[in-house]
């Protein structure tokens, strides 16, 4: 692109620069793909050959076909009363209320202690404390407090997503450059446009990644949320069927749980593209 | 370098083996028992295992249910296990190398169906609109679906919890659930707020669903050590007399390691059968290694419900449970 632009490149060779950026490019981007493909592709041929050679244990390494097959049967016929896309809805119910409301609560708690030291010092020993809380002692007390219902699962699911979103938006806050806070301020901004138009969009980038790190933690605690008194969801399903040692069906539910971890991920990326081009 | 680290490498282990081979003796023994009331806690606690087994690291570590206690197997995790009739068909339908070589106990009103006294529910068909729990791939989940069956009630009229017994008695106490089928120690907890007996496990097993925990041992461990597995079963044999012999001292021993009060820990003590080592060889029990005996029935019929409920896969021929139970080791305990 640059050799492009320098005027001084056109006439020597306009159209062998613009083939090889071409070349350079497009491989590029196919390359990476392919790699992705190939770790794809080793994985699921380690996979056959060590089941097809009977080197492992059919209980706990079923073949693949057996996944497969585990799949298609939940989608049509349901694992114990709900079907793949039931359990599925039911997690991601979960997962996406509690997402919210760690969102909700934690970026505004997080700009506020950004902003504020007074708060950060107010706040802090509470986040501190619990964010190292392993989530299942944690658990015990939630449904003794809450009961078996949702309400203990959304709140086990928020607490796990919560530290991680605010401690990066601290982070996003306090790193924005105070430049453009004083530039701001010397042209009359008052706290409020400060906010929305200093400190927001340019710490807009890192929230995102730490909204990014904080699914990911809620994700770790579904399986837990879901292992007391739940009737349906992924999380659950891949615990009954550990009780019953029906291998196929806990790997199924686990990848199609990584798959969907995968899609929320890439949908959070392309929202952000969006709102924050400049990022 | 390489070479000689090889060869010490070689060394070490030819000298291990050979160790090995000369005490064929295992360092350690983990015993895997499940949290409830039977000879098990009396062997333990007068550590008549240790007194057979001198030398050897013995580690007890308690099991919330079947559905762990299977988990730990297929994560060899122990060398003994307990498990109840229904873990045990799962277990031997999904060929987890262990082999039944003890009877544990016969379930009586040790387990039991629990209901809320204020909702009025004087039989299973009260129960449809209720919330109903039980630990899943438990005796007492088995028996809930068997009992409803039975009596014409569709399951998916209620709702059907799967929680920890533990878990069930703090959801009780919270007023999350109408109805429980669970086992002491925690039953009671449930019986003394507000709850009363609706259904016991004995009943089941005088309608033709016996349920019972049965010793296991991990293939490999009987293997390598097959003297090893005569004593532990001596040790609970040992247990099992002692408890027939000398019921308040086994009170005593129960209500301290469960930390109860006496009188709880007698009354639930009669609500388990314990059965003596030697009439664990006739036929209504294990039977003899030449006629095995109704044990391999309830197996094959608990499978058989479990693959009509989606549980299993298929259903196993009758032989394949025969060759998990293994009376052999009792027979020499015993001296037949």
């Amino acid at each position: 692109m640059s050799v492009e632009a320098s005027p001084m490149a056109i006439p020597i060779s306009a159209d062998r620069t613009r083939r090889s950026t071409l070349r350079l490019r497009l491989p590029k981007v196919s390359r990476s793909v392919l790699l992705s493909s190939l770790t794809i592709a080793v994985l699921l041929a380690t996979w056959t050959i060590v089941t097809e050679m009977g080197w492992a244990n059919e209980l706990f390494l079923p073949k693949p076909q057996a996944v497969w097959a585990a799949f298609i049967k939940t989608m049509t016929r349901g694992y114990q009363g709900a079907t793949l896309l039931q359990h599925l809805g039911a997690s991601l119910y979960r997962i996406l209320t509690a997402f919210a409301l760690a969102c909700l609560i934690g970026i505004p708690l997080g700009v506020l202690m950004g902003v504020s030291r007074n708060a950060r010092a107010l706040l802090n020993p509470l986040i501190e404390f619990y964010r190292p809380l392993p989530p299942l002692g944690l658990y015990t007390l939630l449904v003794m407090w809450l009961g078996i219902g949702e309400s203990s699962k959304l709140s086990l699911l928020f607490l796990a997503g919560l530290p991680g979103i605010v401690i990066s938006t601290i982070q996003a806050v306090t790193s924005v450059d105070p430049v453009y806070v004083r530039a701001a301020q010397s042209l009359g901004a008052t706290r409020r446009h400060l906010l929305f138009h200093v400190y927001l969009p340019a710490a807009g980038p890192l929230i995102l990644a730490g909204m990014r790190i904080s699914l990911g933690f809620t994700y770790t605690v579904l399986v837990a949320a879901e292992i007391v008194a739940a009737s349906a969801g992924i999380g659950w399903m891949i615990w009954d069927a550990a009780k019953f040692l029906l291998s196929d069906v806990v790997i199924m539910g686990l990848i199609v749980l990584g798959l969907t971890g995968v899609v929320l991920d890439l949908m959070m990326r392309g929202i952000a593209k969006l709102l924050m081009p400049w990022a | 370098m390489m070479k000689r680290l090889v060869a010490t490498l070689a060394l070490a282990t030819l000298a291990l083996t050979a160790m090995a081979r000369a005490e064929d003796k295992p360092a350690k023994v983990t015993v895997g028992y499940l949290n409830l009331v039977n000879a098990q806690l009396v062997t333990k606690h007068l550590g008549l295992l240790a007194r057979e087994m001198p030398g050897v690291d013995i580690k007890y570590v308690k099991v919330g249910g079947g559905g762990d206690m299977l988990r730990a197997i297929a994560g060899n995790d122990v060398d003994f296990g307990g498990l109840g009739n229904p873990p045990t068909a799962i277990g031997a339908t999904r060929a987890l190398p262990i082999k039944g070589i003890l009877v544990i106990n016969m379930l009586d009103y040790v387990e039991a169906m629990v209901v809320r006294t204020d909702k009025n529910i004087t039989s299973l068909k009260d129960l449809k609109g209720k919330t109903v729990a039980a630990p899943f791939g438990s005796t007492t989940h088995y028996l809930l679906l068997q009992a409803l069956k039975d009596e014409g009630v569709d399951p998916t009229s209620m709702k059907i919890l799967d929680l920890a017994p533990s878990d069930i008695a703090a959801a009780w106490l919270r007023g999350d659930i109408d109805a429980a089928w669970f086992w002491e120690p925690n039953l009671d907890k449930a019986v003394k707020n507000g709850g009363k007996i609706l259904i016991t496990s004995g009943e089941m097993a005088k309608r033709g669903y016996p349920t019972w925990d049965i010793g296991v041992v991990m293939n490999a461990f009987a293997e390598k050590y097959p003297s090893y597995v005569e004593k532990f079963v001596k040790a609970e044999c040992e247990g099992i007399d002692f408890w027939l012999k000398n019921p308040e001292k086994t009170a005593e021993i129960i209500a301290e390691e469960l930390s109860l009060p006496l009188d709880d820990a007698t009354r639930m003590m009669t609500g388990t059968g314990m059965v003596p080592c030697n009439k664990q060889l006739t036929e209504d029990y294990l039977g003899t290694s030449a006629k095995k005996g109704k044990f391999v029935d309830t197996l094959v019929s608990t499978a058989d419900f479990l693959v009509k409920q989606e549980r299993l896969p298929k259903l196993l021929p009758r032989a394949d449970f025969e060759t998990f139970i293994q009376p052999a080791y009792l027979e020499k305990v015993v001296g037949r």
